[in-house]
């Protein structure tokens, strides 16, 4: 195998740094302000209470401070960001009807033809606004709907009204308010009761213009027994502006129903990717989120899962890994608000040439929540001493009929190991990237298997010129 | 002061400091050229030289104050390859007379020596106060053991900060015993300064009635081989509240370094508060660190075998607690010691 000692900034990132041309047919100006928010509000034809908890939004994240902790965000300038940007097409419901140059952005990514293969459905998002949504028939007869949230809130405004951004408010921390004011775009995915939809349903949220800001919203419900799964993809090309990514995921989970959500992100090097999730689970239901996260300069991500019925049931896995000039500060929050409630996490992160990956997580076990069980364990890899790693799990009880166990390792590859392969004939790189893949295999095996593949590459992206 | 940590302590102020009078120090033999000089505010040579070092501890309000206030407290000196075979005891007991301790303690420990300090804090009347800064400096080769007994009484403060700097192939051997006092706050740092510096940290603590606790423990790992144990032992009821922060930081340049933290608690009541934050930090690829927590109740088959043999339900639950602290109070080489904090143990779950 030749050697490839290539600095990891000229990697080849290959499709997902294909930049368009930037043309739109609306964009906001730079910044925040009353008249941008009402612009696009405007813009967009919504109701007057959505307008009106815009502006709110906005107060709130004007009063609110930057947090303090975590990630260094004094390079992310608000200023001179741009937080609509209409693309120039309608939404359309056939690939054949998207412009030229936005398909072919997406059949590099692969998403046509995974539709076609192994996907329910599929919504395609494309800067500000979705730009694709599709469903096949048999799950519209059914009952499901998977629609852009935009034509959600025209044609299903109460069931909107009733749950948007009430699991997370714009009262949660400064960017949940930015969320509120600016959000575009996303997907609305409604299960009714008793509906099993066996192969997954897809959003895809690319992010092209530069210096721009993406803010999509996804709102899940999973009726009684229902059954899904959704996966979520992000990607942008590389630019020297900072863009932001501060979308919102609520997901409402409800008795003896099952949701699994993935995730692969793949950020640009440029993106500060300030991401917020949160299921509410109601009895005996459960969600599984799988989390890889791989780009972005700076992440603050931590999906909590909320077990408020009795019974309800959470298990997190989640890679993270982080390479030159990223910070990526990843994590799960679990509260167990139930008596008899679950929950697993299980958490792998990666970080070489000068990467910091920081697990932060949070268990908090209710008073009422007696008889829950939870396990949780990290394991941090480093590949180099030039990297950071670093684990800060908090466990809160507040309660005695409990069983908690937590464990946590660092370290790194151990020489005996690669010695072995080595006697075996491997060279010492593929040795290595052999017990990368070992590492993160209990992730890679919960993914679709085209993920599984996409992962596989993204670390083989990753690793090419890490060593030697 | 404002909020302090989790604990919220509010509207806390620091009572009026008043000279503290008891005697408090005992020792046998002392071996040739060491140096063991009470603190007071003139003699206070050691501390001089080494006001530089300022720690942050519990908290800088915490520990400012003990350097403002100070009414108590040693100075150990111990010159090269002495061994001080007999522990030094310092044993505060506060009293309506003596309500305060502010003790400042320097230990310093020369290449090759060895030593083992003892400090038992106890209180007799309501409302005492301790706030104190020990500092170890551990030379080439040393060993000093310290054991920290903090069973004061169920109305008191208890703010406690330790540092120990560790230099190459010296050894500090931190014991804690935190089974009194209201609001109890302690903080253990060990700098792993050179090649194969190592710190043990092993502690107990038992939160009963409404008792408050942050314990932190911190190891930082900058030598090379440098080596770091923390095992903590816990017991919680009634409505008690406990903090418990252990963090193992490897810097750069820390090769081959190992530490492993470890907290097991035992919850016996619903209505305890049990927070737990080991944290792993990491700048060096080339080491080991591993951490793990757990919690839960006592198993139920263990209480039932117990009872099986005719012990009532408390003194199963006792056995079993008992039990769970005796790894850690086996490190305490003196009986005598281990008697007295055991006793001290029932005693305070007899009355809960």
């Amino acid at each position: 195998m030749e050697r490839k000692k290539t600095n990891i900034e000229d990697i080849d990132r290959g499709i997902y740094d294909i930049k368009d041309e930037f043309t739109y047919k609306y964009k906001s100006d730079h910044g925040l302000s009353r008249e941008v928010i009402l612009e696009i509000s405007k813009e967009k034809n919504e109701p007057q209470w959505m307008t009106d908890f815009r502006l709110k939004s906005l107060e709130i994240y004007n009063s609110m401070p930057v947090p303090a902790w975590g990630a260094d965000l004094k390079d992310l300038d608000m200023d001179n960001i741009i937080t609509y940007i209409r693309p120039n097409t309608e939404m359309k419901h056939s690939w054949d009807d998207v412009p030229d140059d936005i398909k072919n952005t997406f059949e590099r990514l692969g998403l046509p033809q995974a539709e076609r293969e192994s996907l329910a459905g599929v919504g395609a998002q494309y800067d500000s606004e979705v730009v694709y949504h599709n469903i096949r028939k048999e799950l519209v007869d059914a009952g499901i709907v998977f629609m852009d949230i935009e034509s959600a809130l025209m044609e299903h405004e109460d069931i909107v009204k009733e749950y948007f951004m009430k699991l997370v408010p714009p009262q949660d921390h400064k960017f949940a308010a930015l969320h509120g004011a600016v959000w575009s775009g996303g997907s609305f995915v409604y299960v009714p009761e008793g509906v099993n939809v066996d192969i997954p349903l897809q959003s895809y949220f690319r992010l092209n213009a530069p210096g721009a800001g993406q803010f999509e919203h996804t709102l899940i419900i999973v009726e009684k027994g229902a059954n899904l799964h959704f996966i979520e993809g992000c990607s942008a090309p590389q630019y020297k502006v900072n863009n932001l990514h501060a979308g919102c995921v609520e997901l409402f989970v409800k008795e003896d129903a099952t949701l699994r959500y993935s995730t692969i992100e793949n950020w640009s090097r440029n993106m500060y990717n300030l991401n917020t999730k949160r299921a509410l689970v109601d009895k005996n239901g459960t969600i599984e989120w799988v989390s890889g996260s791989f780009g972005s300069k700076v992440s603050m991500l931590y999906p909590m899962s909320i077990l408020k019925g009795e019974g309800a049931r959470s298990e997190f896995t989640g890679i993270t890994f982080a390479s030159t000039g990223q910070y990526l500060d990843t994590g799960t929050k679990v509260v167990h608000a139930a008596p008899n409630t679950t929950s697993t996490v299980n958490s792998k992160s990666i970080s070489k040439n000068g990467g910091h990956a920081f697990y932060r997580g949070l268990l908090k076990v209710t008073k009422d929540a007696h008889g829950s069980k939870s396990t949780i364990s990290c394991e941090s890899l480093m590949l180099d001493n030039e990297s950071k790693s670093d684990t800060l799990p908090v466990i809160e009880l507040y309660n005695d009929d409990i069983d908690i166990g937590h464990e946590a390792k660092i370290g790194r590859i151990s020489d005996e190991a690669i010695f072995y392969l080595m006697s075996r004939g491997i060279d010492e790189e593929e040795a290595k990237a052999m017990i990368v893949r070992g590492f993160v295999e209990p992730i890679t095996k919960e993914l679709p298997l085209e993920y599984a593949v996409e992962l596989n590459n993204l670390i083989n992206i990753e690793l090419e010129g890490s060593i030697g | 002061m404002t909020k302090w940590k989790r604990i919220k302590l509010n509207e806390f102020k620091f009572p009026k400091v008043t000279d503290y009078n008891k005697e408090y120090l005992s020792y046998g033999q002392l071996p040739q050229g060491v140096e063991l000089n009470k603190i007071n505010k003139t003699n206070n040579n050691l501390i001089i030289e080494n006001l530089n070092n300022n720690i942050t501890g519990v908290g800088d309000e915490f520990t400012s104050h003990v350097m403002a206030n100070y009414n108590t407290g040693i100075s150990l000196y111990i010159p090269k390859s002495t061994n001080i075979e007999d522990p030094i005891k310092l044993e505060f007991n506060m009293d309506d007379e003596n309500p305060t301790t502010i003790d400042q303690n320097i230990i310093i420990a020369s290449a090759n020596s060895e030593s083992t300090i003892i400090f038992d804090y106890t209180s007799k009347d309501e409302n005492n106060f301790h706030n104190g800064v020990t500092k170890v400096y551990a030379k080439k080769n040393s060993v000093v053991n310290i054991i920290k007994i903090q069973r004061m009484d169920d109305k008191s403060y208890n703010f406690d900060s330790n540092i120990a700097y560790i230099e190459g192939r010296a050894v500090v051997n931190w014991i804690s015993v935190e089974i009194g006092s209201d609001i109890s706050g302690s903080n253990f740092t060990s700098i792993l300064e050179d090649e194969a510096s190592e710190g043990n940290l092993a502690s107990i603590y038992l939160g009963n009635g409404t008792r408050k606790m942050d314990l932190e423990y911190t190891m930082i790992h900058k030598g090379r081989r440098s080596i770091s144990n923390i095992e903590t032992r816990g017991v919680l009821m009634d409505q008690a509240t406990k903090v418990f922060r252990g963090n193992l930081d490897f810097k750069k340049g820390a090769k081959l370094s190992k530490g492993v933290e470890e907290e097991f608690v035992v919850l016996l009541d619903p209505t305890v508060k049990s927070h737990s934050i080991p944290a792993l930090l990491c700048e060096e690829d080339d080491v080991q660190g591993e951490h793990a927590a757990s919690a839960g109740q006592i198993n139920d088959n263990q209480l039932f075998y117990l009872m099986s043999r005719g012990l009532d339900i408390r003194e199963a639950k006792q056995l079993i607690i008992q039990a769970s602290f005796r790894p850690i109070l086996d490190k305490i080489p003196m009986d005598d010691l281990r008697d007295l904090i055991l006793e001290e143990i029932d005693r305070r779950l007899l009355n809960g």
